[in-house]
């Protein structure tokens, strides 16, 4: 078939029109197919918000689970073969634009030449006269345009107030009432007032030369008006996660020794907790702090100690940096796990999500910020501790590990010491090793020693691994650090620090050493209490129970009061031999070890805060 | 026997080293659904092999060898179009246009200002090469090697000239572009350039509907405005057109002396031949005139910085740390939302608000300098653009303009002029100049 250069260009403005044509109707239809696949967005689905609201109120409802499955199902094969249809549509629109072009082309160049620009009319000058002029008139407009919304704009980023500048709000209002209830204590010298029960190794180890520094600094501190706690009160009361010192010694005397928490014998009060924790509470003279927490909510609850009313709650939320989504904790160690800590103006709390919140002793606000999410499997668990006017967070994540000291009155960062750390879940104890006062923290793979005041390391041992939950002990010139599938090991501090003994044969998972008069015990979470001579590690007794520990011992009133997961409070003399004085029941389980008050004891049980006295 | 030995030692030393790759695969496979899930596809090319990439530099080389060799050696457009058509397939639709020397001007801008960016070797190659071309032989990058110059020249059908102002006052558009590209990537906020490539989703067949739109109306005018987006709108064509200017071995209209025939004008579908010109009006106004705005230059930039100053804060509003501040700030109950995904991501890093602030501000300040560097660019880029308005040089033939030829040698088969004989020839061109 022989085709005439004019039937060619026929055909061609024919293929030319059809192709055009045919991209017009791919170009509606893929417009319309955008717009309906726009409205079955498997995400934006109000469908299947509903029933995953109505799935909240009814968790368990299988039917209904199957039910979402099948429509979130359904409508994600919606989506993806509407972006199929969309896909393809867009290849043939392509190909019908090519076709449509190459006819137009082939069209055109049958067409005789005469200049392919459709050409207007030219005066170089007046051109140029008129390209000046608008060239003025734009680019003057567009400054104009520029400098008038940048005028209207509003920059609320200079309207923004830090936290830091709220912080000095606090500190005038933590002044003021410091001077008028005159609260700045002075220092006195601890060893002179203590009880004649306390363990002589202590009441030895309490340097002169540390009593007078702190005397000095409180001087100090009076004058600018931040509140230090004298030891004395500290010891009077308990407001650290395991005593004053954060090393399992209660200095209180008068303490009870039998109770029966199901009976209600000797059970004072009990209160429930509004949301679940596994904190350990403290106690500042008639108030008794503790958190809960959940996926909802971060809450503080003070109680009254003689009563066990419930006087105040406060919510640590509406935290800068406070992360709107929980991170993933473990149920055994949840949300709140941290014990608080108070120096009698005020308490902290901390929190899995890292949100940090100080209060003053009626439950007000002075100041909270958020240290950044905890990279924690479990969840967060070490507890605060405070040292003069500074509160301590040990605060090891996956991602390494930090020891950061806040201004107790401000919250302002006074030091950060990066720790050549892995994770841990233990916490801060303090230590006065006779000419200076160490915190000491452990983790995997150290043990180490900090200045409390300057952050500064002072040694460090390697003598840990895996996940480390047990706090460190010190008695007798030495520390003691233990952890499961690690060591138990007796540390001689100082600059160059030795391992004067270590065992294996019993080792705690979570519970802590207690050392007291020359004896060192340990707990085991598989039930065996163990005790060992400080000196040589020499195991002097070793007992067996059914249920196994996490709650650390602690000592009190010459005895050493343990409980054990099922609630069972173990209390035995604190001695080289083994002396069973009594063994209470809670009549709940527990995991949190006994907090002292004059006359009281306080046990945290699951669900429940007892307080048990006569 | 030596190379066979070679060959074994290649393939023992290749099969070593692909063997633990290949069982890696094999260990780790793709997790499948049972539902008949697919994986989505990535909106962004996969990772290229190194190799692969210096290929993609040599392709480059060889194409913008072959244009420039076409464009002064064969003088021929269709050798020029059909590279072209070459260019748009492998750098455009193979290579979803991805590297591109339009882009790379944010890689070296990044590079300048942050010292922890290191640039891809590959990425400045892509930015020099074709501005080492261009210092030589003129804009061969846009006649042939660019792919989203090539898309539009296939669509040029019926292209009209537009009004010598309307250029002028358009042109202007790459130099702001150009500016804030650098802005936004000397600040970390953007590759602007990028997110706004309207023919980028068209190679890779993803684009988003309104970039889909915007992609199509580039085109639709360019059936009429020749190449709107190379012309009115390529920040790299700024660039390009700096080198071409100087250009050495510049496409010319004839390829022996210019006999006046004016066939060429209406040619060029980019307006970019100069006509013979001679000074008009009078010579002290016009002499006056260019002293005035030769004065008024710093001022012109005074002005410009000073309102580029101003204009910083709705122009940080772009970055993503400084928005989301912004929004914290403004709305604090964002916070509690739990749909909204920025604040939600930003909440979940463990980073405080203050932090955050703290940083917004930081890049904010670096806006306000930025700012007041890109006015005043602009102001000396008006003011220069008024001074050569005002200038006469005397011109006697058709010339390409050097900075705007995009050197596609349409005009080239226009001229009558053939080298051979040096002169007219009527038979060749087939036209009639008369």
């Amino acid at each position: 078939m022989n085709l005439q250069p004019n039937d060619k260009i026929n055909i061609a403005r024919k293929i030319a029109w059809l192709a055009a044509g045919f991209s017009v109707i791919i170009c509606v239809l893929l417009i319309v197919n955008f717009i309906q696949s726009k409205s079955v967005n498997p995400i934006e689905s109000e469908t299947l918000k509903a029933l995953v609201e109505r799935l909240k109120s009814d968790p368990q409802n299988e039917a209904l689970i199957n039910e979402i499955r099948a429509f979130d199902l359904l409508a994600r094969k919606a989506y993806f073969t509407s972006q199929w249809q969309l896909r393809t549509g867009g290849y043939l629109l392509l190909l019908g634009i090519i076709v449509t072009i190459l006819s137009v082309r082939y069209v055109l160049s049958n067409k005789p030449k005469f200049g392919e620009l459709e050409e207007i009319e030219k005066e170089p000058y007046l051109d140029s006269v008129l390209a000046r002029k608008w060239i003025i008139y734009v680019g003057g407009s567009l400054f104009v345009l520029a400098s008038v919304s940048g005028i209207l704009s509003y920059n609320s980023l200079n309207a923004y107030q830090f936290s830091k500048s709220e912080v000095k709000t606090d500190e005038v209002v933590v002044e003021t009432a410091q001077t008028s209830e005159e609260k700045i204590v002075e220092e006195t010298t601890a060893a002179a007032t203590q009880e004649n029960i306390v363990p002589e190794e202590i009441m030895k180890a309490e340097p002169k030369t540390v009593a007078e520094e702190v005397k000095t600094e409180t001087a100090a501190k009076t004058e600018s008006s931040v509140f230090v706690a004298s030891q004395k009160d500290l010891r009077a009361n308990y407001p650290f996660f395991r005593g004053a010192e954060g090393n399992g010694i209660a200095w209180q005397t008068n303490v009870p020794t039998q109770w029966d928490g199901a009976a209600g014998t000797n059970i004072l009060w009990k209160a429930k907790f509004p949301k679940r924790g596994f904190s350990s509470p403290i106690v500042w003279k008639n108030k008794v702090f503790i958190t809960g927490a959940d996926n909802a909510g971060r809450e503080v609850y003070c109680y009254d100690l003689n009563s066990g009313k419930l006087l105040w709650t406060a919510l640590a939320d509406n935290i800068p940096g406070s992360p709107s989504k929980m991170p993933s904790v473990t149920a055994d160690t949840g949300f709140a796990a941290s014990t608080m800590a108070t120096n009698g103006n005020s308490v902290f709390a901390i929190f899995a999500t890292g949100d940090l919140l100080a209060l003053d002793m009626d439950g007000k606000r002075l100041w909270a910020k958020n240290l950044g999410v905890p990279d924690n499997h479990y969840g967060h668990s070490s507890s605060l501790i405070i040292y003069k006017d500074k509160l301590l967070i040990q605060y090891d994540t996956n991602k390494g590990g930090k020891l950061i000291a806040l201004s107790t009155a401000s919250g302002a960062e006074m030091w950060t010491t990066v720790r050549k750390s892995k994770i841990s879940w233990s916490s801060p104890v303090l230590v006065n090793t006779g000419n200076r006062m160490e915190l000491i923290l452990t983790t995997d793979p150290n043990v180490d020693s900090y200045d409390p005041e300057t952050g500064k390391e002072l040694w460090s041992v390697k003598c840990l691994m895996g996940e480390v939950g047990p706090s460190a002990a010190y008695s007798d010139g030495l520390v003691f650090a233990a952890n499961e599938y690690a060591t138990f090991a007796a540390i001689k501090p100082g600059s160059t620090p030795e391992i004067v003994w270590q065992t294996d044969e019993f080792l705690p998972e979570v519970a802590s050493p207690l050392a007291v008069n020359g004896v060192v015990i340990i707990a085991t979470s598989y039930g065996t209490v163990a005790a060992f001579d400080t000196a040589d590690g020499t195991l002097l007794w070793e007992q067996e129970h059914s249920d196994g520990f996490y709650a650390s011992p602690v000592y009190a009133a010459g005895n050493v009061y343990l409980i054990d997961m099922a609630g069972v409070c173990h209390i035995f003399k604190a001695g080289r031999e083994f002396q069973l004085v009594a063994e209470p029941a809670l009549g709940e389980k527990t995991v949190c070890a006994p907090v002292f008050a004059d006359g009281k004891i306080l046990i945290r049980g699951f669900d429940n805060l007892y307080c048990i006295g006569k | 026997m030596k190379q066979v030995s070679k060959y074994i030692f290649s393939l023992i030393g290749f099969v070593t080293v692909s063997l633990p790759v290949w069982a890696q695969q094999q260990r780790f496979p793709k997790p499948e659904f049972e539902t008949g899930y697919q994986q989505p596809q990535p909106t962004v090319p996969d990772p290229r092999m190194l190799l692969m990439e210096y290929v993609d530099v040599f392709v480059l080389l060889v194409v913008l060898l072959l244009i420039s060799w076409f464009a002064l050696k064969k003088r021929s457009r269709s050798g020029i179009f059909w590279t072209s058509v070459f260019s748009l397939l492998y750098f455009g639709f193979y290579r979803e246009g991805c590297i591109c020397s339009v882009g790379s001007i944010q890689n070296v801008a990044l590079a300048i200002f942050d010292p922890t960016y290191t640039i891809p070797l590959t990425a400045l190659l892509f930015f020099l090469i074709p501005l080492v071309f261009a210092l030589f032989t003129g804009r061969t990058f846009c006649a042939g090697a660019c792919p989203l110059g090539a898309i539009q020249d296939i669509v040029i059908l019926k292209p009209m000239e537009l009004p010598k102002w309307l250029q002028k006052v358009l042109g202007f558009i790459p130099y702001l572009y150009l500016g804030l590209a650098v802005l936004y990537a000397a600040t970390k906020s953007e590759f602007i350039i990028c997110r706004y490539d309207p023919f980028v989703g068209i190679f890779r067949f993803d684009a988003e509907f309104q970039m889909f739109v915007l992609g199509g109306l580039f085109l639709l005018i360019g059936i009429f405005v020749a190449r709107p987006y190379c012309r009115f709108f390529c920040p790299y064509g700024v660039l390009l057109g700096w080198m071409s200017k100087f250009s050495s071995k510049h496409l010319t209209i004839t390829p022996a002396e210019c006999i006046q025939c004016k066939l060429c004008v209406p040619s060029c579908p980019f307006g970019a031949i100069d006509e013979p010109i001679v000074e008009q009006g009078n010579r002290r106004k016009n002499v006056n005139r260019l002293i005035t705005y030769v004065m008024l230059l710093p001022v012109w930039a005074l002005i410009g910085g000073f309102a580029g100053s101003l204009v910083h804060v709705p122009l940080s509003k772009f970055n993503s740390n400084v928005y989301l501040a912004e929004q914290i700030i403004e709305h604090p109950e964002l916070k509690n939302d739990p749909d909204n995904i920025d604040v939600r991501t930003f909440m979940t890093s463990g980073k405080t608000v203050d932090q955050l602030v703290e940083e917004a501000q930081q890049i904010r300040s670096q806006f306000y300098v930025g700012s007041w560097i890109l006015g005043a660019f602009l102001g000396l880029v008006i003011g220069f653009s008024l001074i050569k308005l005002s200038t006469f040089r005397k011109r006697n033939d058709y010339v390409p303009d050097k900075v705007n030829c995009l050197s596609c040698g349409r005009c080239m088969d226009y001229c009558p002029v053939k080298k051979e004989n040096s002169g007219f020839n009527p038979e060749v061109s087939g036209q009639n100049p008369n």
